[in-house]
């Protein structure tokens, strides 16, 4: 397919009333193929509308150029039609004549006759053949935009623009218009540009949908392909697997961008106290069990208690809105699965590779594997009656559903498969969802089972949508789950702040771990701000009946001996992992790495002060289930040796010299 | 549209439907009507009561005859209404056609709009008493002179008007014109006249009522020539009291007349939208 509409480096600022330029749009670069739907979205104010009305030639960029088909688009012209939002029709014309005076004005060598074939022609396309001599005031917002595309469609243009064409339309209109839309695009084979606020509809109608960023100085965030075949029904779309995480994906852009918005309505000056460099914190967190150490050291004023005054807990949805959090600065630090922060640093998230640093390990255990009932129904009772289903229904999708790539979840999921000869890549499909969506997705049938913290698995069992296959305890008895992680160059900006941090997190830690306190905890986190469910849903010891032999011992630990201090070799651990499946290649400067990403030190003086000597201790080494020994002086050789993993690469990890943040960028 | 039942008309129920809008205009000119009358008759008030224009014979000979013509300045009231109605009409239609051309100049031109803004604001000010002495200076005669104080009176709210239609054409019109890549012409037949026509018929009807206003100031002034004005200053001249009653309520309602005749001619635009 030829490039039809390409836009190059185009940047537009408006001048503002009381002097200065308003940067609306910068260095967007976007290539339109022939016959393609593309849609733009974002918040209003984007700039999505100045972008389309610079394609359309109504509006010039004032930086980079929008080219159609090769030629610099100057003027608004019949070759690229608009529909605009609120119809632009002249209320003083009739349906017929509104549609008449485009097709005369552009089509002027055409005999009178034959114009006039073709405004019928268009308008019997729209299905408006008994309302050609109405004027527009009389029709329906849905007619009047049917007469708008009708008109739009009738001068036949190289590329139709469509800037919110059915926003100001009730749902049931809408629906049918974007049908029709669809059908006329795809019997014309029309290149059009929309945009829209409207996330199903950008999914349901586009090829690609571009995400732009907020303003000032917007730019595109992400391009989606959607992969859904034509022709699409509305109907059918949303069975389509893609649909739903085209859509997740959408939203969580959408969200994500809300919150940068508010993020830099509030002002955020660094405020240095009690001979901290910084008491006012935003920190990330998901809704799981193993935020309890959070909630506890708001709840319980620990953060106050070690100078952090400004503590704000910050809750996302997902991991990856903790990453982006970090990255972009609207997190100080975070709760994050204990992968993070040598993923993050080795560029795992996809973007330069970032330092992350770790002083605490918050969590562990409190993971679990739960399959769906229905497969239970079938029979599946252990891992080896799974293999088995897996074997005799070769044929179906099978997808378990992880939180994300670098959390203990995908790693152990993953080892537990592998161990028992079944390849995570080929025999079944892993796909990323938010712990909250799980559940919902497990109940639909979209995945087989998932991987995942608590509570998410006694909910599973107590609502009998699921079963536990196999506990962590039984992958990997004390592996570490949740640290705390925040970026290096943050941590050495403040670090007197982060050991404070580390400091009131540690106490409540001890807290969580008391049995005495659990009650109270799982009272705690049933409140809206942290889970927002059921306080008997939230369990930090073992259900009963489920892991006879563990029953006594707490699932969660929080505290004790080498629970919290960042271990090493765990991490090299991780890396190996994260390597075996492709998600990073394995540093060859692993040890720097290592040295980095865990901040002993600020461990060592948080415990120290807090007069904790005695949990410093190295733990035992790493023991997993199989038994396969981990040396940590030999990780490719330990890579090496496993069966089961993809073609993975090593490779040295530019990771800069550490370097605090400077205040003015904060 | 909704249909009209057909079966008989019903008084009773008529009455019903209507008697909120016509029973207090009634009841307020009646009432009015007979206060003038009552203190015209106890004598609080030298100015003879509504009821005169019947008793008295030389002004029920005026109603009665509105046609006649004895020659010079000696006519019937629709006689001297038809030389005002003429005079209006003139001042008017050229009012008019320069008021409607300026003001799109002016609305299309922000510069030209800058430049003559503040006199429009300033002239307008004026009142039409104030320009006949300068209309009689420039013109020397009394035909141009009160056609002139009809159209400088006149011209402004419609070349006020038409200018502010035209800058409020929507930019979706525009954009419609814009991408179409309409002719200047073109835009101006098929887009910006259509769509500042209901502000030029705002202008239009407003500059009716005053260019009304105009005449008979202009004719008070400079008599001579038959108009209503004139009738209402002979009669002044001679004391006939009820006669000017009579002149001024015969103003009254052709200025009413006019109006709604514009208001009329302003629905029929509008409809047609």
């Amino acid at each position: 397919m030829t490039t039809l509409v390409a836009v190059q480096d185009v940047a537009k600022d408006f001048p503002l009333k009381g002097g200065g330029n308003y940067l609306a749009l910068k260095g967007i670069d976007l290539e339109i193929r022939k016959g393609e739907f593309v849609s733009l979205i974002g918040h209003s104010g984007c700039g999505k509308s100045t972008l389309l009305n610079m394609i359309a030639g109504l509006d010039r960029p004032t930086g980079g150029t929008v080219l159609l088909e090769g030629e610099s688009v100057k003027r608004p012209g019949p070759d690229k039609m608009v529909v605009f939002q609120n119809y632009s029709l002249l209320p003083w014309l009739t349906v017929r004549e509104n549609i008449a005076l485009a097709v005369d004005e552009v089509m002027p060598d055409l005999a009178r006759s034959e114009r006039d074939a073709v405004v019928e022609e268009h308008i019997a396309m729209v299905g408006l053949a008994h309302a050609a001599e109405k004027p527009p005031l009389q029709l329906s917002g849905g007619m009047r935009q049917r007469v708008a595309i009708a008109r739009a469609l009738a001068i036949k243009p190289k590329l139709l623009l469509l800037d919110e064409p059915f926003g100001a339309l009730d749902a049931l209109t809408r629906g049918n218009l974007q049908e029709k839309l669809m059908q006329i695009c795809n019997e014309h084979e029309l290149t059009a540009v929309m945009v829209t606020h409207d996330v199903d509809e950008a999914v349901l109608l586009s090829d690609r949908i571009v995400m732009l960023t907020n303003g000032p100085g917007s730019k595109i965030g992400g391009i989606l392909e959607v992969d859904i075949p034509r022709p699409r029904q509305r109907l059918t779309v949303v069975h389509h697997p893609s649909y739903y995480s085209l859509r997740s994906e959408i939203i969580y852009f959408l969200n994500r961008q809300k919150r940068v918005k508010q993020w830099q309505a509030k002002p955020h000056k660094v405020l240095a106290r009690h001979g901290l460099e910084k008491v006012n914190l935003d920190l990330g967190f998901i809704p799981l069990a193993a935020c309890a150490p959070m909630a506890v050291a708001e709840a319980k004023g620990l953060f106050a208690k070690h100078g952090l005054d400004g503590v704000q807990l910050v809750r996302e949805t997902s991991w990856r809105g903790i990453t982006d959090g970090l990255l972009d600065g609207t997190l100080d630090a975070a709760l994050m699965p204990s992968g993070m922060p040598t993923w993050m640093t080795a560029g795992g998230h996809g973007g330069e590779p970032t330092p992350v640093v770790t002083a605490l390990t918050l969590s562990r255990n409190g993971n679990g594997i739960t399959l769906a009932s229905r497969l239970a129904e079938q029979g599946v009772r252990s891992v080896a009656d799974y293999r088995d289903y897996l074997l005799r229904t070769n044929r179906e999708p099978h997808t378990l559903g992880i939180v994300h790539p670098a959390s203990m979840h995908n790693v152990l999921l993953r080892y537990w498969l592998a161990s028992n000869a079944i390849d995570p890549d080929r025999d079944v499909h892993l796909q990323t969802l938010p712990p909250a969506q799980m559940l919902a997705d497990l109940k639909d049938g979209s995945i087989d089972g998932y991987c995942v913290g608590e509570p998410w698995n006694v909910r599973a069992e107590r609502e009998r949508h699921g079963f536990p296959i196999v506990g962590d305890l039984e992958i990997w008895s004390g592996h570490p789950g949740k640290v705390l992680g925040a970026r290096e160059d943050w941590a050495l900006a403040y670090p007197n702040t982060h050991i404070a941090l580390t400091k009131a997190l540690l106490e409540a830690c001890r807290y969580c771990a008391d049995p005495a306190h659990w009650n109270e905890l799982s009272l705690l986190l049933s409140d809206r701000r942290y889970l927002g469910m059921k306080p008997e849903l939230i369990r930090f010891g073992v259900a009963a009946g489920c892991c006879d032999d563990t029953e006594a011992a707490p699932h969660t630990l929080f505290f004790g001996p080498g629970v919290n201090r960042p271990s090493r070799s765990e991490h090299l651990w991780i890396l190996t992992q994260l390597a075996r499946w492709s998600e990073i290649p394995f540093p060859r400067n692993y040890v720097e790495i290592l040295e980095r990403v865990c901040s002993v030190g600020v461990y060592s003086t948080a415990a120290r002060e807090l007069g904790f000597d005695d949990v410093s201790y190295q733990r035992g080494g790493i023991a997993l289930f199989d038994g396969v020994p981990f040396n940590a002086d030999d990780p490719i050789g330990y890579l090496n040796q496993l069966s089961i993993h993809k073609d993975f690469s090593i490779a040295e990890i530019p990771i800069g010299v550490p370097a605090p943040i400077t205040n003015a960028a904060s | 549209m909704s249909t009209v039942t057909s079966s008989g008309f019903n008084v009773a129920q008529w009455w019903k439907r209507s008697r909120k809008t016509i029973l207090p205009p009634l009841l307020g000119i009646g009432g009015f009507l007979l206060f003038w009358q009552l203190s015209a008759s106890l004598g609080f008030t030298k100015l003879s009561g509504p009821l005169s224009l019947w008793t008295e014979e030389r002004t029920r000979e005026l109603l009665l005859y509105p046609f006649f013509d004895r020659g010079g300045l000696d006519k019937g009231l629709f006689l001297h209404t038809m030389s005002s109605l003429s005079r209006v009409a003139m001042g008017y239609t050229l009012a008019a056609v320069v008021g409607i051309g300026v003001g799109i100049a002016v609305g299309l031109n922000q510069a030209l709009n800058r430049a003559f803004d503040p006199l429009f604001q300033f002239l307008r000010m004026v009142a039409p008493l104030a320009w006949v002495p300068i209309a009689l200076v420039m013109f020397q005669q009394n035909q141009p002179a009160a056609i002139f104080v009809i159209f400088i009176t006149s011209i402004w709210p419609i070349l006020i008007n038409t200018a502010e239609g035209v800058r409020q054409i929507p930019q979706d019109y525009r954009n419609v014109a814009l991408v179409l890549q309409m002719s200047r012409k073109r835009f101006f037949t098929k887009i910006l006249i259509p769509s500042a026509l209901p502000y030029i018929f705002t202008g239009l009807r407003i500059s009716i009522g005053l260019a009304w206003l105009a005449i008979i100031a202009a004719e008070i002034v400079m008599p001579g020539t038959p108009g209503i004005g004139f009738f209402i200053w002979d009669a002044n001249q001679n004391g006939y009291v009820s006669d000017i009653v009579l002149g001024v309520i015969w103003i009254g309602a052709i200025g009413l007349i006019l109006d709604r005749l514009m208001a009329w001619l302003q629905t029929r635009i509008a409809t047609g939208r």
